[in-house]
């Protein structure tokens, strides 16, 4: 599905053939990760790039609010913990008792 | 990271058709995704999934989904929803329609089912305009926009759909925009998992034709005028009416439980005739 992908960052993908140049992402994100590049493709759609990826803290919303399916952000299983051993941690509270 | 990392909704979409026809910037595209966000929450069977949907921008999302799904006559979605659910009522049936749809040519459908109480999940996608024909004034229209049909401004007060529908007698009412995009995903969460008629009215943006008639030319500045313009429930009951003209009041208006369609049928049949109504089967009697 991706043939060409823009930059090689870790952590958020922008597909190319499905980004329309909308720029609602740009405005959705609340930590101003994106930019607007400045040359345009063969489609003629300036489109939107990571420029501070270090601001990101990978609420996912740009993945929803992207109304062509072209972001993509890699969220590990379990990436609310620093370290990959405690995979059996849950989230959620039991009732009344902590 | 490995090159086969895919969007998350990408194995629920028909990947042969995309980029969909949607216009750059139009909301349908993240309800898609604020919708399969909020069955992934709420974990329902994607297979088990029906979808009805009438005429309009918005009605065309069904066909961009692996599941089964009913494209139908301009304003009947709900009819046909009804009868798909009252044969079988096992199936989960989501209705997506748009304002013309739902609103205009289907508002006593509308009104209807929710007084019946069925148990149907209604996105109603609302963005102000016919935006499929070229832009005319449509029934949720507020007042003083410009469109094909009126050069002048809009002289009719708008329909209110969510609060309409949840003084019908529907147990889920919503209203959100797509700028508010978590809560959507909630409220359709909650819409699914409610038994009995759930409406939730999105109010989105359309560039193309509401916004360039209206100096809104860029979906920014339309999710930016969305933005500024929202109210919430609790703080709009206690504004005055003149504060709130132009305003989109954002919240939950109706959310209670009472006596389902499906469910009163069956316990009829079975007190009257022995048999519950629902055959799955045609060759029922002969096995």
């Amino acid at each position: 599905m991706y043939h060409r992908i823009i930059g090689d960052f870790k952590l958020i993908i922008i597909d190319e053939d499905l980004c329309k140049g909308c720029h609602l992402c740009l405005f959705m994100c609340y930590k101003n990760v994106y930019a607007i590049s400045s040359e345009v493709n063969k489609k003629g759609v300036q489109l939107p790039f990571v420029k501070f990826e270090e601001r990101c803290t990978k609420c996912g919303t740009c993945e929803i609010a992207c109304p062509d399916q072209a972001i993509t952000v890699d969220l590990p299983e379990n990436w609310w913990m620093k370290d990959d051993n405690d995979i059996n941690f849950n989230p959620n509270f039991t009732k009344g008792d902590k | 990271m490995s090159q086969e990392k895919q969007n998350r909704f990408l194995p629920y979409l028909r990947e042969d058709r995309l980029p969909h026809i949607f216009c750059p910037g139009c909301g349908n595209g993240a309800i898609i995704n604020a919708f399969l966000a909020a069955m992934e929450k709420a974990e329902m069977d994607f297979d088990n999934i029906a979808m009805v949907s009438g005429i309009g921008c918005s009605s065309r999302i069904p066909g961009y989904l692996k599941c089964d799904s009913l494209h139908t006559t301009h304003g009947r979605a709900l009819s046909f929803a009804t009868g798909l659910k009252t044969a079988n009522k096992d199936l989960d049936v989501v209705v997506f329609t748009g304002d013309g749809d739902a609103a205009s040519i289907g508002g006593n459908h509308l009104i209807h089912a929710a007084r019946r109480n069925i148990n149907l999940t209604v996105i109603c996608i609302n963005n102000n305009i016919y935006g499929m024909t070229g832009g005319q004034i449509s029934p949720t229209s507020p007042k003083g926009s410009f469109g094909t049909t009126a050069p002048y401004g809009n002289q009719d007060t708008p329909f209110k759909l969510a609060e309409l529908v949840a003084a019908a007698g529907a147990t889920y009412s919503a209203r959100w925009t797509t700028v508010q995009i978590e809560n959507l995903v909630t409220s359709i969460k909650d819409g699914l998992k409610n038994p009995g008629f759930s409406f939730i009215e999105v109010a989105t943006q359309c560039p193309t034709y509401y916004g360039r008639k209206n100096k809104l030319k860029t979906p920014t500045a339309m999710a930016a005028v969305m933005k500024a313009n929202t109210v919430f429930k609790s703080a709009a009951d206690r504004m005055r009416p003149r504060d709130l003209e132009g305003k989109i009041v954002v919240g939950e208006f109706a959310d209670y439980t009472k006596d389902e369609f499906t469910e009163s049928i069956d316990k009829l049949s079975v007190e009257k005739s022995g048999n519950r109504t629902i055959i799955n089967s045609a060759y029922e009697r002969e096995l």
